[in-house]
């Protein structure tokens, strides 16, 4: 019964926003979601609901705050408050973040006492968890995860929909500046020069190692890199055995483990021994307003840092300005040289190669 | 003088065919031992393969220095004695506890073992817990499970097979539960694909660390059950007979069980949860030599590490990626023991 | 050594199975227990092995048995010779395997028995007679001083019948063994027990010599059918006692 009069709150309250802001903000936004899906607000959603994991941030980048994150997944918001955005919106820890559980199904009734205007879901992995929320009557955006296209996609959608799509244009145009300049630079590199990239999505319990299809494969071709593991379909188990024949020259360890530092490569017998290895490039991923592997609003953070790090040689981004410059307008923060260092995670790349330009101040 | 003859006939007869399958199976799984070592993705010739084991062993304390050295010594050999002692010791687990219940159906998952130790591993997991202490937490928790199905299962003082049956059939459930709650509160961009893949179970982790710790435990439990090998068929004859015989039943049957929660939880520890070997092998030895158990276990016990050992090569060279060796062996396993099924009931002419 | 019950209860399901039950077996001598199918006669037995928990009362009887089990129990699919050896499981221990003297134990025990030929027989291919002289086999096997057997010959045709009544006949007669069986057939009682212990529906169980306690008026009331006693010619003069059951009422003949 809430969410049936929900809305009619929520007219009234934005009317009464319009009112004072000027009767030309209340126009309807239109939108077709990653699904195809017609999606259409009255007025720019006040309160967003944001299940899959990587939206929360991105709201709260496109909304310029957290006012407008009315709810988000307990991974997302583990991650907003352990990153530098918990730092930066202290407030972030009062978001609800029961809305759903974490194989993405929506607790209708927890979603709904968030009054949301909004509730962005994951598309493309079946209906089970889209039902329930278009059953109750939320208004619903699905998007798709993986490529940079669909990253764009969402972002620009997130942006619309709270009512601000100049700030997804700026970062779109950020991306697109950013990523052609690499492309640019890397495509003078030749095949033989680009080095042998190995990204391990998994590493404490079991190998796994990202693929063609994969995001992270776009970012290690993208900055130069030839992926080792291109013949895997996305993300796949891989034995020790498989890396030594390998024999990557660069590695890459994903953002999510927490316990996983470059170490467990220098003390594991077989890996220890690649080229990585010996040549301390082992790396791990930053971790900003979110997690740096997977696409995010600072995705060309991801690609300088990476750049820097496989070609020193043909790329040399002062990182710690770009992320000055990102975060002040993705955020409205000015990081401090001890947020920046956290970022990086310099501690655990004392001894990595290349790493000491990003440690200059 | 009659008996005599019979004995004498019957005796060479058997013992050649007793020769014949034990020698052909200790073949079979050096065989399969030998191309283990050989394959892999990683190119080390047979030959050269060869002169490493020998060196190493010729020289055990010298440390592996050549990246052939180390994929042959740390990575192989660990992988294949785990596949091996893994192997053996289910298949044993199973034939024991097929004498001791009675019933051919029954494998070393019926006692809640595997889903107890498979929460403690999914728990450590999600807890962010990794290397001994994952294996420590999966131990203890396959043989907690055992404690509450011996607790649930004692009433009136005394424990029947058919009531530690449904006990761990409903330990058993309860822990299945517990992992799925794990795995339905598991970060899916962290721990829940980490979750999913161990419970498939994989040997790919193996380490000599991991060796060293699960072995021991494999190892004394297989050869005690193996020890145990008459005893099992005077178990096997049912409670009253095996009582009236001098054995202690209900206090035996404990022993075998504590002994295979000692194996699963071991093999669960270092490999995940790989069903339908404690299962099969059993039924296969017993098609092989019949159901003295002095014959079929020691069989079983060469057939599970053989068919581990193959199924592991399998996991880890068929494809550029690593395939589960849960799921090879259930693909593999599941179609035998129909066949075995059908071919038993037609043999009994139902 | 004697084998006893004293003031033996069994309580099972709510319902007393019996109680108060008293017997005592001197060593050397056969006791069968006789009673219509229902009356308690295999849970005496279990009772007296320990099978069964005493709900009163206590039970005197050696730590090894020579056991029979009735046959329906037994379908172990062993050789005949694997199956006899068992019968040395005690002396084997928890983790021995049988070794060669435990073999000539086997051995031994099949020639008693008359069933060496069937040795490396699958004891489950064997007919119900051959089986049955296999478990008693393997319980002489066990080299006990105490032998129960529970319904033997039960499940037999009269002819194996016959040959397992001889065999408990003749462990009777060399007077080595304690022996105690139950049976629901008189005859058996008295070919090759001497005391018998019958249980009544509604009294206290009668125990005596098989010449006393089988006496025409307590076996009609034992079986609830009237019974006779007669003697028939055993062929070199004398004569042997039988007890047959006399189902027809007065004047109900077959024409």
């Amino acid at each position: 019964m809430a969410f049936a009069i929900d809305p009619k709150r929520a007219l009234l309250t934005g009317l009464a926003i319009s009112c004072l802001a000027g009767p030309a903000r209340a126009e309807p936004i239109s939108l077709t979601d990653l699904e195809g899906r017609n999606v259409r607000l009255e007025k720019p959603a006040e309160r967003v609901a944001a299940i899959p994991i990587p939206m929360a941030s991105i709201v709260i980048a496109m909304g310029q705050g957290t006012e407008r994150l009315a709810g988000m997944n307990q991974v997302a918001k583990s991650a907003v408050l352990e990153g530098i955005l918990g730092k930066i919106f202290p407030e972030a820890a009062k978001i609800p973040a029961d809305i759903a559980g974490q194989n993405f199904m929506p607790n209708v009734e927890a979603l709904a006492a968030t009054r949301p205007d909004l509730v962005i879901q994951w598309g493309g992995r079946g209906d089970d968890i889209v039902k329930p929320l278009t059953n109750a009557g939320l208004e619903t955006l699905l998007i798709r995860y993986g490529t940079e296209d669909y990253a764009r996609r969402y972002i620009t959608l997130a942006a619309r929909a709270v009512g601000k799509p100049q700030r997804a244009a700026t970062n779109i145009a950020w991306r697109e500046r950013v990523e052609a300049d690499i492309a640019g630079k890397a495509k003078a590199i030749a095949p033989t020069a680009r080095p042998k990239v190995l990204h391990i999505q998994n590493a404490l319990t079991n190998l796994t190692a990202a693929g063609t299809g994969s995001y992270e494969d776009t970012s290690i071709r993208l900055a130069g890199g030839s992926n080792v593991a291109a013949e895997l379909n996305n993300i796949m188990p891989v034995n020790r055995e498989r890396i030594a024949v390998w024999d990557p020259d660069v590695i890459l360890l994903n953002g999510f483990e927490q316990d996983l530092t470059p170490e467990f490569i220098y003390k594991d017998p077989i890996l220890s021994q690649t080229a990585a290895a010996r040549a301390k490039r082992v790396y791990k991923y930053p971790l900003g307003g979110y997690r740096w592997d997977p696409p995010n609003q600072e995705s060309p953070l991801t690609w300088m840092w990476l750049a820097n790090l496989l070609h020193p040689e043909a790329f040399s981004f002062d990182l710690r300005k770009e992320i000055r410059g990102s975060f002040k307008e993705l955020y409205a923060y000015d990081p401090s040289d001890a947020d920046i260092d956290g970022i990086l995670r310099l501690p655990i790349h004392a001894s990595a190669a290349g790493y000491d330009r990003l440690r200059t101040r | 003088m009659a008996l005599a003859t019979t004995a004498d006939i019957a005796g060479p007869k058997r013992w050649s065919r007793r020769v014949l399958v034990g020698s052909g199976l200790i073949g079979l799984l050096a065989a399969a031992v030998l191309v283990g070592l050989c394959a892999g993705q990683f190119p080390v010739s047979p030959s050269r393969s060869l002169a490493i084991i020998g060196v190493a062993i010729l020289d055990p304390l010298a440390a592996p220095s050549l990246m052939e050295e180390r994929i042959v010594l740390l990575v192989r050999l660990p992988r294949l004695l785990l596949a091996m002692f893994a192997g053996a010791g289910l298949a044993v687990c199973g034939g024991a506890l097929q004498s001791v219940f009675r019933n051919p159906l029954v494998s070393p998952q019926i006692l809640g073992i595997s889903p107890g130790a498979a929460f403690g591993g999914a728990l450590a997991i999600l807890l962010g817990i990794s290397g001994l202490p994952l294996l420590g937490l999966s131990f203890a928790c396959g043989l907690g499970a055992l404690v509450v199905v011996g607790w649930i299962a004692r009433i009136n003082g005394r424990t029947e097979p058919v009531t530690v049956l449904l006990a761990g059939l409903v330990v058993g459930a309860l822990f299945t539960a517990l992992v799925s709650l794990i795995q339905f509160v598991a970060d899916p961009n962290g721990s829940l694909p980490a979750i999913v893949y161990w419970l498939m179970g994989s040997l790919a982790g193996a380490t000599w660390e991991r060796v060293w710790l699960a072995a021991p435990g494999m190892l004394i439990g297989t050869l005690v059950l193996l020890a145990l090998r008459f005893r099992l068929n005077v178990l096997a004859l049912g409670e009253n007979e095996a009582r009236s015989l001098g054995a202690r039943p209900e206090r035996e049957r404990w022993l075998v069980f504590g002994l295979v929660a000692v194996v699963v939880a071991s093999s669960v520890a270092v490999s995940g949860v790989i069903g339908w070997v404690g299962l099969v092998i059993p039924h296969i030895s017993r098609l092989l030599v019949g159901h003295d158990q002095r014959l079929a276990l020691p069989v079983s016990a060469l057939l599970g590490a053989t068919f581990m050992v193959v199924a592991d090569t399998l996991a880890r060279t068929a494809t550029t990626a690593e395939i589960p060796l849960g799921i090879l062996t259930a693909i593999v396993g599941a179609p035998i023991f129909a066949l075995l099924l059908r071919r038993h009931y037609g043999e009994r002419g139902v | 050594m004697t084998v006893a019950l004293h003031g033996a209860g069994v309580h099972l399901g709510g319902r007393w199975i019996f109680r108060n039950l008293n017997f005592t077996v001197a060593p050397g001598r056969s006791l069968a227990i006789l009673g219509p199918n229902g009356r308690g006669k295999t849970t005496a037995l279990h009772a007296l092995l320990g099978f069964q928990s005493l709900a009163e009362g206590r039970r005197d009887a050696p730590e090894r048995v020579g056991y029979v089990p009735q046959l329906l129990a037994s379908h172990a699919p062993y050789a005949l010779r694997d199956v006899v050896v068992m019968g040395r499981c005690a002396r084997i221990g928890l983790f021995g395997q049988p070794k060669s003297e435990d073999y000539r134990a086997a051995d031994a025990a099949m020639e008693r028995i008359g069933i060496a030929d069937l040795a490396t027989k699958p004891f489950d291919r064997l007919s119900g007679g051959e089986r049955q002289m296999g478990l008693l086999a393997r319980a002489l096997a066990t080299g006990a001083k105490l032998l129960v057997l529970d319904e033997p010959g039960s499940a037999l045709d009269l002819k194996n019948q016959g040959r397992l009544l001889r065999l408990l006949h003749e462990l009777r007669r060399s007077r080595t063994m304690t022996i105690v069986f139950t049976t629901h057939d008189p005859n058996h009682a008295l070919f090759a027990a001497d005391e018998a212990l019958l249980l009544l529906a509604d009294a206290p169980a009668v125990l005596g010599s098989v010449e006393t306690a089988l006496s025409e008026s307590q076996l009609s009331r034992l079986y609830d059918v009237p019974m006779h006693h007669l003697r028939l010619p055993d062929g070199v003069g004398g004569a042997v006692p039988v007890i047959v059951p006399h189902h027809h009422g007065p004047g109900e003949q077959r024409s």
